[in-house]
């Protein structure tokens, strides 16, 4: 049963680059896509021989949106700034209230933790929409509308529940009796939690935080209502490239490959630290 | 001062009482173990000592003062588990350091402490060894010497040797007796294994369902076992238990077995015409050539340890253990004749299950109910 | 050897043989089983006895090297076909079916009426211990009991070969104690041939007839449980076999016509007449010069007069005392079945007989000499 033909040998090798060509083939055509004018993507019969140019990512760039009819300009690069500032405060502010939150959830259960944990969770299962249009009242009373703040206060709903419910998880796992020794060696709750519990449950954190990051950065419908012009991320922003005189094909691609970038860069360093120290033992069976 | 006083300690988890009223008292420099099968809730216990559990009532005495109301870290104590529970993103020298970093050492105080006590457990060539880079054995003295590191005076040693080899185990059961005394320190000491309980307590406290059923020297525990529970838990191989029912005449106490009288203590009398169980050990039976013995026969012998241990059966088909040391001359097959030493049987109330001192006073039995 | 109920020859096992990290976990076995013979796999985890019992029964390809069942070749051959019956460490038990059904379920291919599997059934019930739990279902019983059934349902069988992988494992050592005695009758009045694998010495030693010691995938030592203590082949063997271990020191022979003497560490040196070792042995000490010396501690003397050791600890268990005392720059133990009153600090004499000494090589560990006589 340990032993494999070399034919089931190829056949595995067959299947596994099928699986991987169809999951990588629509970023690949999106990258070659970003490297040609709207003209030769649009072309019939479609080739693939072109010209690279970089003629996309200037103009986005440049936040100059040039098209045969007319030009316009955009903010993309704004756009671009405005999701760094709201994904990266978000999963930080999530990550400073819901680590020590997680981690009384895993450690201290008291009467109605439980019920807390999950009314938190329940956040995710709201459709966006219910919450959005009394939010929206609320912010403009309260002078939040189209504020950083008050779009990372909404980001909560997405950032918070994840990363309680998954570092909850990874403290959970951690043996009490792993704490207990360094609280009888002398040391007070905080230092255990601080040398003990978050090194330990590092590698649940970051990935935590990573799936924050991702779920916040692909969010479009909070900022779509919430946020004006100037505060859009570029899920939002990504709307200025249907014009009236037509689909920037290039220049989407471009914009999209420009807002992948970071994410993907984020998930790729993050791979190699959450694989790292998952296998730690020291608790034996 | 260390001495370490329980009184009337409880503690539930949900509906089900753990431990139920235990009261103990360990004196200074002592080692009482804590002897029981798994579930008795003898981690429990040494848990409320540290602090890492609350008790629900009762209180918990070290050095004559209650630590009720102390944190863990301010209680001062040593504690090994029987996991190690190792901080596996540390060196074993920062685990071992952990106590004396805690109590504000200097970093030349630190490492002599470390390397005086990492030499002594013959780890000090492994201390910059993470715990996964260690062998079952060097992770179980890495947590001893976390243990012992501060100097603690009160030690609660957590089945330490459960899940180190037999060689090791016993290597350790040897050396620990020392390194505990040099400390000085009061220690209780978990175990399931009978032999060390008898090595290492100068007590044995037995805990089962919630309760400390006996707590006596190794000498009474094995002798004199307060119930047949306990008579069952010490010893390998074990207690033979033979259901009997003494009777008393003129010649004094007996009870039958194989149609002959097994000598009782005079001062079982009491106990004439009532359904007990004797209890035999089986190195306190042997052959005899003399007639007057037991006639059993033999049905099968084997090596136990350095030791031959025969299963016979009696004229009514019950089976005895007999032990005895490897190499000495003992009956092959067929029907012999064993000698049995009346001073080494215990009477146990078949009912009650406690067992019957012949002097009347029945401690033991009182105590446990 | 053809002859044997099993032959293992040669057999080889090599997990993960084409990755990078290749595991051998038995090396170049060679083994025979007798019929109606009790074998026991000895050792500690990862020393390729369960490897070697899951290659026998089928459920495991050998690398290299052939099994032989009554002589014929089993390679390829399901484990069903087989005909040998197996108690599994994890019991698995069928749990629709209740614990007499599960162990009537192995008579099933042997066509017996009713009445015949039901006395079979209650008999190995009340010898295993477990009649009173019958009609439960598995899931209700303790993981003791559980294991007791599927021993059961091995042992019941009617088949060439029965394996039974840490059969013990899980009871409480009251019940081990007298089911050993048990289990080997059953297995000896029936003529049955069985292949137990165990970490436990005890276990080995009260049912084998023949011990197969192994350790990191190589057969160390095959014989029986009292050559194994008496003769042990190597150092290995010698400190792995005995409870407690076997006592080892470096030694340095000093042979002279009248007396021989062996030189311990700190000056500690014991004396031999001449005649107390074969001429033999004699000449094998004029080049051994530097080896290794094992001496069990049951045969550790405390004397007066012996060589001076002090005591450490004095550890009494019911039935024997362990002392263990500082002795040429090292611990040596020794057990006595009294109580002896040896308290820690007192100095004692250690006396050894040359009968009771067993001589390793310092490099290969093998034994070359065993109560004064030679290999």
């Amino acid at each position: 049963m340990d032993h494999m033909s070399p034919l089931e040998r190829i056949l595995r090798a067959v299947a596994l680059a099928l699986v991987v060509l169809f999951f990588m083939f629509p970023i690949f055509w999106i990258v070659l896509m970003s490297l040609q004018t709207n003209e030769t993507i649009l072309r019939s019969p479609p080739s693939m021989a072109f010209v690279p140019t970089f003629k996309n990512y200037a103009a986005i760039i440049a936040g100059r949106l040039d098209s045969n009819v007319a030009s316009m300009s955009i903010q993309f690069m704004g756009n671009l700034m405005n999701s760094v500032i709201l994904s990266v405060g978000s999963v930080a502010l999530a990550l400073v209230l819901g680590v020590p939150a997680a981690y009384a959830f895993a450690r201290h259960k008291f009467k109605g933790s439980e019920d807390i944990a999950f009314t938190l969770l329940s956040f995710r299962f709201a459709p966006p929409l219910l919450v959005l249009l009394p939010l929206t009242l609320y912010f403009q009373s309260l002078g939040l509308a189209n504020t950083y703040v008050g779009l990372i206060w909404v980001y909560q709903l997405i950032c918070l529940p994840l990363i309680l419910w998954i570092v909850r998880g990874y403290f959970e796992d951690i043996s009490p009796d792993i704490e207990h020794a360094y609280r009888i060696a002398g040391h007070g709750w905080f230092a255990t939690f601080r040398k003990i519990a978050l090194p330990l449950a590092g590698p649940g954190i970051a990935a935590a935080g990573l799936l924050a990051f991702i779920f916040a950065w692909n969010n479009f419908v909070f900022a779509l209502v919430l946020a004006s012009a100037d505060k859009q991320p570029v899920t939002v922003g990504a709307l200025a490239f249907v014009t009236a005189s037509g689909i920037q094909y290039g220049q989407i691609a471009a914009a999209i490959v420009m807002s992948i970038a970071p994410t993907l860069l984020l998930a790729l360093w993050a791979q190699k630290y959450l694989v790292e120290g998952l296998s730690l033992g020291a608790v034996k069976g | 001062m260390s001495r370490i006083e329980i009184r009337n300690l409880v503690k539930s988890f949900k509906e089900d009482a753990v431990l139920s009223g235990i009261d103990l008292d360990v004196p200074q420099g002592s080692t009482l173990v804590l002897f029981g099968p798994s579930g008795a809730g003898k981690t429990v216990l040494l848990r409320c000592i540290a602090g890492a559990i609350e008790p629900d009532s009762g209180d918990v005495l070290l050095g004559g003062a209650s630590v009720s109301d102390v944190l863990p870290e301010h209680r001062g104590i040593g504690m090994a588990f029987q996991n190690f529970a190792l901080f596996p993103h540390m060196s074993a020298y920062d685990n071992i350091a952990s106590p004396l970093t805690a109590r504000k050492k200097t970093g030349d105080q630190i490492r002599k402490g470390v390397e005086a006590v990492a030499r002594l457990l013959k780890i000090d060539h492994v201390l910059d060894h993470t715990p996964k880079a260690l062998s079952n054995g060097q992770k179980q003295r890495t947590a001893l010497a976390r243990a012992l590191v501060s100097e603690p005076k009160v030690l609660l040693l957590d089945d330490p040797l459960r899940n180190v080899d037999a060689k090791l185990r016993f290597e350790m059961r040897l050396e620990l007796p020392r390194l505990l005394s040099d400390q000085g320190a009061t220690v209780i000491y978990v175990t399931q294994d009978y032999r060390e309980a008898m090595a290492l307590g100068d007590r044995i406290a037995v805990l089962d369902g919630g309760h400390i059923i006996q707590n006596g020297t190794p000498e009474e525990i094995y002798r004199k076992p307060a119930t047949i529970n306990i008579a069952k838990l010490f010893g390998d191989p074990t207690i033979n238990l033979l259901d009997v029912i003494p009777v008393s005449d003129a010649s004094g106490v007996h009870a039958m077995l194989s149609d002959r009288r097994i000598q009782l203590d005079p001062g079982l009398a009491g106990y004439a015409g009532k359904e007990c169980v004797l209890g035999l050990r089986p190195e306190a039976l042997s052959f005899t050539d003399a007639s007057d013995g037991v006639p059993v026969t033999i049905e099968a012998e084997t090596p136990f340890n350095e030791k031959s241990v025969t299963l016979v059966t009696t004229l009514r088909k019950r089976e005895i253990l007999l032990s005895r040391p490897s190499g000495t001359p003992a009956p092959e097959s067929g029907t012999v004749h064993i000698t049995i030493d009346p001073s080494d049987a215990v009477l146990f109330d078949r009912e009650t299950g406690l067992r019957i001192d012949p002097n009347g006073s029945n401690q033991a039995a009182e105590r446990a109910a | 050897m053809s002859d044997g109920l099993l032959t293992l020859q040669g057999i080889n096992k090599i997990y993960n043989e084409t990755s990078r990290h290749p595991v051998q976990a038995v090396s170049d076995l060679n083994l025979t089983v007798a019929a109606g013979e009790i074998v026991a796999l000895l050792g500690s985890s990862g020393c390729g006895k369960t490897s070697t019992l899951r290659m026998i029964a089928g459920f495991e390809a050998v690398t290299s090297g052939e099994v032989l069942i009554k002589g014929r070749p089993v390679h390829g051959l399901h484990p069903a076909k087989r005909n040998v019956a197996m108690a599994f460490e994890g019991y698995s038990l069928y749990p629709p079916l209740s614990v007499a059904e599960n162990i009537a379920f192995a008579l099933k291919s042997e066509r017996l009426d009713k009445a015949e599997i039901k006395a079979k059934v209650t008999e190995i019930a009340h010898l295993l211990e477990i009649s009173d739990i019958l009609e439960r279902s598995p899931g209700s019983i303790s993981g003791g009991q559980q294991q007791r059934v599927s021993l059961a349902r091995a042992l019941i069988r009617k088949a060439d070969l029965h394996l039974l992988d840490e059969p013990m494992g899980q009871l409480e050592p009251q019940l081990r104690a007298l089911l050993r005695g048990r289990i080997k009758h059953f297995i000896k009045q029936r003529g049955l041939t069985a292949i137990l694998v165990t970490h436990d010495q005890t276990e080995a030693n009260a049912l084998a007839d023949r011990i197969a010691v192994m350790e990191g995938g190589f057969l160390q030592q095959y014989d029986t449980p009292e050559h194994l203590k008496d003769r042990p082949a190597n150092l290995f063997t010698g400190t792995f076999i005995g409870e407690p271990p076997m006592n080892v020191f470096p030694v340095q022979a000093e042979v002279a016509d009248d007396l021989i003497k062996l030189h311990l560490e700190e000056g500690v040196s014991l004396s031999f007449p001449a005649g107390a070792f074969s001429p033999r042995l004699k000449d094998r000490l004029l080049l051994e010069k530097q080896f290794m010396m094992g001496v069990r501690p049951h045969a550790v003397k405390i004397t007066e007069t012996g060589q001076p050791a002090e005591v450490f600890a004095n550890q009494w268990l019911g039935d024997q005392t362990h002392i263990a005392a500082y002795f040429a720059g090292q611990t040596i133990v020794s057990v006595r079945h009294d109580r002896a009153r040896h308290a820690p600090g007192q100095n004692i004499g250690i006396e050894l007989d040359a009968g009771d000494l067993h001589l390793f090589h310092s490099d290969t560990g093998a034994a070359f000499s065993h109560g004064g006589g030679v290999e």
